[in-house]
């Protein structure tokens, strides 16, 4: 029950913080200034269960507790021996790409690589990090065997590590 | 101590991978040049560091795990997983393990 009571809150926290947000903008400077730091929570929890076949990213920075919003990545596929760019994304307010990377006619079995542009993502949040940093540009390779399957891909990385795996 | 170490773990089984192959390359310089190529003992390690101290020095380097081969699934996220790093202080040592599944592939620098 007790856990339940905690729960239902912050759903709905989940579910206005895209409103909070358009408020704070209306705001004064002073009073957005004492707004206490928080994950960036830019809309909530995304279900994609029952989509049809698509290949989706995430990709979350552990360091701050948040969706990597501004991540760059390079999505490439493996064409012989060397990784063909097909295009970069950028990670939005929610740590996703806009468009799924792969969906319809392009989600094709293969061999494919992110390309994390770790180092510039944590150059711009400040990080204070050895130069060069442990991790510079991440690559992320996955399989596409199935493609009558979808396949979520949540990634989360920090400045000394980085975690990837097949999600739903 | 100083260079580079590794340990690999099935976290489906809990216990180290062993006989999983794993290179080191330099991918500083183009294309990456291979520097070591081994593969793990029955505690998930490798019998000598997989780069030794004595040829520690600062990088680029890619250390790539032939998950694909050892799993042998067949819907496997991975066939080659690299990790990528740097040892940005040639007297410090840098452990990178992974921490692995067929679907499932976690990296950090341990100690």
């Amino acid at each position: 029950m007790a856990s339940d009571d905690l729960l239902q809150p912050a759903r709905r926290q989940f579910a206005l913080s895209g409103i909070a947000l358009g408020v704070a903008a209306l705001l004064p400077a002073g009073a957005a200034a004492q707004t206490p730091a928080a994950p960036a929570q830019a809309s909530g929890p995304i279900v994609l269960h029952g989509v049809s076949p698509r290949l989706t990213v995430h990709a979350l920075d552990t360091f701050h507790g948040a969706a990597a919003t501004g991540l760059r990545i390079d999505f490439s596929r493996l064409e012989g021996a060397s990784y063909k760019l097909i295009r970069t994304v950028t990670a939005n307010a929610n740590g996703r790409s806009d468009e799924p990377l792969l969906i319809g006619e392009s989600y094709q079995a293969g061999d494919y690589e992110l390309l994390l542009h770790v180092d510039e993502y944590f150059t711009r949040k400040e990080a204070k990090l050895p130069t060069p940093p442990f991790l510079s540009k991440v690559p992320v390779r996955i399989r596409v065997v199935n493609v009558a399957e979808r396949i979520h891909l949540p990634i989360q990385f920090g400045p000394w590590s980085y975690t990837y795996s097949r999600g739903s | 101590m100083t260079g580079i170490t590794t340990h690999v773990l099935d976290i489906t089984t809990g216990r180290p991978l062993s006989g999983l192959q794993i290179e080191l390359y330099d991918v500083a310089t183009d294309p990456p040049t291979l520097l070591n190529k081994t593969r793990t003992n029955p505690d998930g390690r490798t019998d000598a560091p997989i780069l030794p101290a004595a040829s520690a020095r600062m990088g680029q380097f890619e250390l790539r795990f032939h998950v694909g081969d050892h799993f042998k699934a067949a819907d496997g996220l991975s066939d080659v997983v690299p990790v990528r790093f740097a040892i940005f202080d040639a007297t410090q040592h840098y452990h990178v393990p992974m921490l692995c599944s067929p679907w499932f592939f976690s990296t950090y620098r341990g100690s």
